[in-house]
């Protein structure tokens, strides 16, 4: 489930101490989860046997396999790409890309940690990866994780495997760093409104009195009755002054739309 | 899935905000992707594979930074940070041989094989203790295979070791531990047999060369003897050099006084004493050897001794079937520095001589000259009157009849560039000094300072008095009307054409073009231009510094004088910004505003503040952090810190006031024990505190940082605690969180937090980013309009991310989606994690690493603020955090503006004689 607010409003206290907040905060932030618990000791247990049970060292393998669209080949991954776990305060591995596109962690302590893949050009999913340590191995696991929610909310499963552990990551996004400015586009011009009603004014003035004149004689009369009968009718009626628009005082007053896009801004 | 709407919500929120346009990258914004000084030892031209014909440049460089510059352009082709070395011999190793296609690293306790043409890491693995040597065995023996050559590691520490690594996998082979307590010097190798140099001490303190020589496939001692008298090395410093993987690897020593050199072929034990010469009565200063690193090349080596103004070089070969050192020939001395470099073609070895004015290449067997270029000046103005010295160099050269046809020098200068010189010629410059700024600060030029100050006059006076001074003003610039008209046509072009519309340093109306004065660690001054940053506007020598000293001076500005700072006990120094010179006296400080004066430092156990304005007080507020806390950093709101609103209007047109104190700071302790982070937001003045937060699980080896400006405050810190990650937590102080209510202060237009203490009202939220941040800024324009971005280095992700302040608005509606007024306000619903939208990068696909500092200045007009972020790596931009709304942005298409008025009038002439005709028709004929 997502997270409680993590907003709250605070008066101030002018003592130096630590200021009781009130409000709602992490809904876990007070009590440590249990298997983090474990974890940390399983930490400083793993810290202070180290030196005598190196050969049961967890070793963890993350491969970039080929995933199109994406990344259709992962050697073009820049040598920046590097992976991150994550674990308990203190304890960090950081593993640059090597050239057969993996990541190799060759030694790993007994922990909860959170994997994050830094690319250039590619957006991973973060992972969770579990490190536990049994009587004669050690146990690593690894799910997708999701950001603010919480460590026990695990998404699908990558795996499990005894001291020796491969999981296959795939890039989920590849990253747009540009904005594409709207361009000029002939279409787009014509389609916005103030160039779609002009053209039709245009098409009024030259084309509305040709169809006067090839209309019928006695429709014309017809209609030159109904006109002048009309509440608008004359010369200030519409259809007059539709005949009458002064198209080159209109486009004087009206700039040229659509068409510049900084308009009303001023070079200083 | 749960996180749908999430990422949802986040898409809703990019469209929003503003972003890098295509058009804009690589234009306005600049990149210095530096390596730092290359070093003599770590830096060559290696083929990176064997079927390549191209050569690239490769260096360690002093910072710890590996990396390929490819020799034709002076571009990066790939770079890693390592750890920086603690010996005090190296900052590092690093090795290639030909026809493999890695390069081989060795710093701190990691030795690491890089692919040489992509960077891409083959294998590495860690020593017990430091790194000391890496050399490639180039010997061939039963376990030895042509594409990938063994590695040999020495290793010191605890239990200092000889590793032998197998150059495919990066596994052990064998190793030989060193006993005795002798200190491991170098590892070396001939063609059948490894070498280990170790320094013996005596009784007296004096130092006894031991070399230990193992057998190459099973790692065994093979013979053990001891080189140099008792009395003759003082200290290893004076060992010049332990020769690898050539014919013949020679070791050569001096004493302290330099008057004898000892040079012993290694694997016998005899050596050969010269007497150095005198040239004059200048003592010599330095000797260093150059000799080739190839095992089927000729034995022949070069020593190099410069005195104060002077250096010249001696040729010695080695007899390699009687076992003996002989002199061939001398190099004359010239006046001035000069650096040598070796080349390999065939098995002919090629000494090259860079001066400050020529470069000679000549044989090591004879002295003939075979090329000899001129180097102008070494290509190099540095807008004084400095001599430019090379420091080192490296050279590549073919060669064609006996004679050299071409030649590839990249030469390392006293500036701190590092220049490529094609026979003599420069083809590229990359100021790598700039990867050691200790400080750098923005100043104005004097051209616009003095505009802006009679501008000042004319706003500050009656009008008639400030017409007239406009007038003269006027006249005054009439003198530059003749050369504006030359330039107009010119002008016109590149307005009409798109190519450029700004122009330099002096016509700078829009504040782009502002200096950026850097100190560097090196004990120079570096300035830049932020509008054009491709030039170095001057590179001073500020200092001379003691070898192994570095300069940490603080480095501010007062409009066109830069203020030097050099600590305690140290001068403070004035130049002009513009062109560098020394000023006499520094400028009087601004004169303090009236009240109270109050000045806080830190002490061993807080802080600590006293009144400066009453004599005699006794300190005015003490902070103490709770127990085992410790001071992580302190961030004090910015001087300059315009702020256009008192207040934030809501939806429905009422305002919530702002809590606007100048004086508040930012501290964060950590405490170790308990994995605790503190924050706390002081009233610097009354010591009061505003608003206090503690962390727990936090994970104190993850940078945190903050930032304070306006009425806000931001830090991250990463947290071990459910959920775990990366937390970026954003405070706003309010005077009332009742709208149009100014709370205790009403409507007073002046208070003192000294007597008074109005208590903010403190808004919080966290939020869930994806990466720890080391560093935040915030964007800054002139008169505080604009809103602010916030921006973040991002060291996992090498960027800069420019985050908009309303995605942080801790105002935003939690667990309910927003009213109406408040959509009417741009607040979106709460969600706990900002996702990094790429478009946010300001530095988009470059990388940007070891960034420390990020500098922000307003530019001239309100939209737009420089950014200029340095560390390792230089990288400066501008942003529009509210999009460039008073000023033309690229989208402006000039041509399409004139052609629609073209067309428009065009339109118009056409269509007249038609409406005349209609107006004369509607008033004559009657149909």
């Amino acid at each position: 489930m997502l997270l409680e607010l993590v907003s709250g409003i605070f008066r101030s206290r002018s003592q130096p101490a630590f200021v009781v907040l009130r409000g709602a905060r992490y809904q876990h932030n007070n009590k440590l989860p249990d298997d983090f618990k474990i974890t940390m000791l399983l930490t400083l247990l793993s810290s202070l046997l180290l030196s005598a049970v190196s050969a049961s060292a967890a070793r963890l393998t993350i491969s970039i396999p080929p995933s199109p669209p994406q990344l259709p080949n992962p050697a073009t991954l820049t040598s920046s790409t590097h992976a991150v776990l994550l674990g308990p305060p203190g304890v960090r591995y950081d593993v640059p890309l090597r050239r057969d596109n993996i990541f190799l962690f060759p030694d790993i302590d007994a922990a909860s940690y959170l994997l994050t893949i830094h690319s250039r050009d590619h957006q991973f999913p973060p992972l969770r990866v579990d490190v536990e340590k049994t009587d004669s191995a050690q146990t690593i696991s690894a799910w997708q994780t999701f950001r603010g929610n919480e460590w026990s909310n695990k998404g699908p499963s990558y795996g499990s495997a005894q001291n020796e552990a491969t999981f296959e990551v795939r890039p989920f996004a590849q990253k747009e760093f540009y904005m594409e400015r709207g361009g000029f586009n002939i279409l787009s011009f014509l389609k916005s409104p103030m160039i779609l009603m002009s053209l039709v004014s245009v098409v009024m003035i030259f084309g509305l009195p040709k169809m006067m004149e090839n209309m019928d004689p006695e429709m014309k009369a017809e209609m030159e009755q109904m006109s002048s009968k009309g509440p608008i009718s004359g010369s200030e009626g519409a259809a007059s002054q539709i005949q009458n628009f002064d198209l080159a005082g209109w486009m004087a007053g009206s700039g040229g739309g659509g068409a510049s896009g900084g308009s009303g801004s001023k070079k200083r | 899935m749960m996180r749908i709407p999430l990422i949802a919500a986040a898409c809703l929120l990019l469209k929003t905000t503003s972003a890098v346009f295509a058009d804009e990258a690589y234009n306005v914004d600049y990149h210095y992707a530096l390596l730092g000084q290359p070093q003599q030892d770590t830096t060559f031209f290696h083929r990176p594979s064997t079927n390549s014909k191209a050569s690239l440049l490769y260096t360690l460089s002093e910072k710890g930074v590996v990396g390929a510059v490819n020799p034709r352009d002076g571009e990066i082709v790939w770079r890693h940070a390592l750890a920086q070395n603690v010996t005090e011999r190296s900052n590092g190793f690093l090795r290639a041989a030909d026809g493999q296609d890695v390069v081989v690293s060795g710093s701190g306790s990691r030795v690491a094989a890089w692919t040489a043409a992509d960077g891409r890491l083959a294998w590495d693995m860690n020593t017990d203790g430091p790194v000391e040597d890496v050399e490639i065995l180039e010997l061939s023996d039963k376990l030895a295979s042509a594409g990938n050559k063994d590695v040999l590691v020495l290793s010191s520490g605890d239990s200092p070791a000889v590793q032998r690594i197998d150059g495919a996998s990066g596994t052990k082979r064998w190793q030989f531990k060193v006993e005795g307590g002798d200190l491991p010097y170098q590892v070396s190798a001939s063609s059948t047999e490894v070498f280990v140099i170790l320094l013996h001490k005596t009784m007296l303190g004096y130092y006894k060369i031991r070399v230990v020589s193992l057998d190459s496939v099973d790692g065994h001692k093979t013979d053990e003897y001891t080189l140099s008298s008792d009395s003759e090395l003082a200290t290893a410093e004076t060992i010049l050099s332990v020769g690898a993987n050539s014919a013949s690897p020679i070791i050569a020593w001096t004493d302290a006084a330099y008057t004898t050199l000892k040079v012993n072929i290694i694997g016998t034990k005899s050596t050969s004493s010269f007497n150095i010469e005198k040239h004059d009565d200048r003592a010599v200063e330095k000797i260093s050897i150059q000799a080739p690193y190839h095992t089927n090349s000729l034995a022949h080596f070069l020593v190099h001794y410069e005195t104060a103004n002077s250096h010249w070089a001696d040729v010695f070969h080695i007899n390699l079937s009687k076992n003996k050192i002989e002199k061939a020939y001398s190099l004359p001395k010239v006046a001035g520095k000069g650096a040598f470099s070796t080349s390999v073609s065939d098995a002919n070895v090629y000494f090259t001589r860079i001066t400050e004015d020529e470069i000679t290449t000549t044989s090591s067997s004879s002295h003939g000259i075979l090329g000899r270029w001129k180097a102008q000046g070494l290509g190099i103005d540095s807008g004084t009157s400095e001599v430019i010295t090379p420091t080192h160099a490296v050279s590549e050269l073919s060669i064609k009849n006996d004679a050299v046809s071409a030649i590839r020098t990249a030469v390392s200068l006293s500036t701190g560039d590092w220049m490529l010189l094609r026979d003599g010629s420069p083809v590229w410059n990359r100021p790598e000094a700039l990867a050691d700024i200790s400080s750098a600060t923005f100043a104005t030029s004097s051209a616009i300072e003095e505009l802006e100050q009679e501008l000042e006059v004319e706003a500050h006076s009656n009008a008639v008095a400030a017409y007239v001074h406009r007038m003269k003003r006027h006249i005054e610039e009439l003198k530059y009307l003749p050369r504006m008209l030359m330039s107009l046509p010119q002008r016109f072009m590149r307005g009409f054409l798109g190519t450029s519309s700004e122009g330099g340093m002096a016509k700078d109306a829009f504040g782009f073009h502002q200096i950026l004065a850097c100190a560097t660690a090196s004990g120079r001054l570096i300035a830049l231009d932020a509008g054009s940053p491709d030039r170095v506007l001057w590179n001073r020598q500020a200092t001379t510094l003691q070898a192994g000293k570095t300069w940490r001076p603080q480095l501010t500005s007062q409009a066109d004088v830069l203020i030097l700072h050099q600590g305690q006990g140290g001068q403070q120094l004035a130049f002009n910004a513009t062109n560098g010179h020394l000023l006499l006296a520094p400028p009087p400080r601004e004169a303090a505003t009236t009240g109270p004066n109050v000045q806080y430092t830190m002490t061993d156990d807080g802080l600590e503040a006293k009144r400066l304005d009453v004599e005699n007080a006794g300190s005015l507020w003490h902070f103490t952090p709770s127990s085992q806390d410790r001071i992580h950093s302190l961030v004090p709101r910015p001087v300059n810190d315009p702020v256009a609103n008192i207040g934030k209007v809501l939806g429905d047109r009422r305002v919530l006031y702002k809590y606007l104190n100048p004086n508040v700071a930012l501290l964060a302790t950590t405490n170790d024990a308990s994995k605790t982070a503190s924050v706390y937001v002081l009233d610097t003045l009354s010591g009061a505190i505003l608003h206090s937060t503690t962390h727990t699980s936090v994970d104190l080896a993850d940078p945190i940082s903050s930032i304070m400006s306006e009425n806000w405050f931001a830090y991250t810190l990463t947290t071990s605690a459910d959920p775990r990650g990366h937390l970026l937590i954003v405070g706003e102080l309010f005077e009332s969180l009742i709208p149009n209510d100014r709370g205790s202060l009403q409507s007073a237009a002046n208070f003192s937090t000294l007597e008074t203490s109005p208590e903010p009202f403190a808004l919080t939220a966290t939020y869930q980013i994806p990466e720890s941040v080391s560093k935040l800024a915030v964007t800054r324009t002139k008169q505080g309009i604009t809103s602010r971005h916030l921006l973040a280095y991002t060291p996992a992700s090498d960027g800069i991310v420019s985050i908009p302040y309303s995605i942080l608005d801790p105002r935003r509606p939690v667990n309910r989606d927003p009213t109406k007024d408040e959509l009417a306000e741009g607040l979106v619903r709460y969600a706990p994690v900002i996702e990094f939208d790429p478009r946010w990068y300001l530095n988009h696909a470059r990388s940007v690493i070891g960034i420390n500092e990020v500098l922000t200045s307003p530019a001239f007009i309100e939209s737009t603020s420089l950014v200029f972020a340095y560390g390792h790596d230089i990288f400066g931009t501008r942003v529009g955090p509210s999009g460039s709304f008073d000023v033309l942005g690229r989208d402006f298409n000039k041509f399409q503006m004139l052609a629609t008025v073209v067309g428009l009038a065009a339109a118009t002439v056409g269509v007249a004689p038609l409406v005349m005709r209609k107006g004369v028709d509607a008033r004559w004929r009657f149909t």
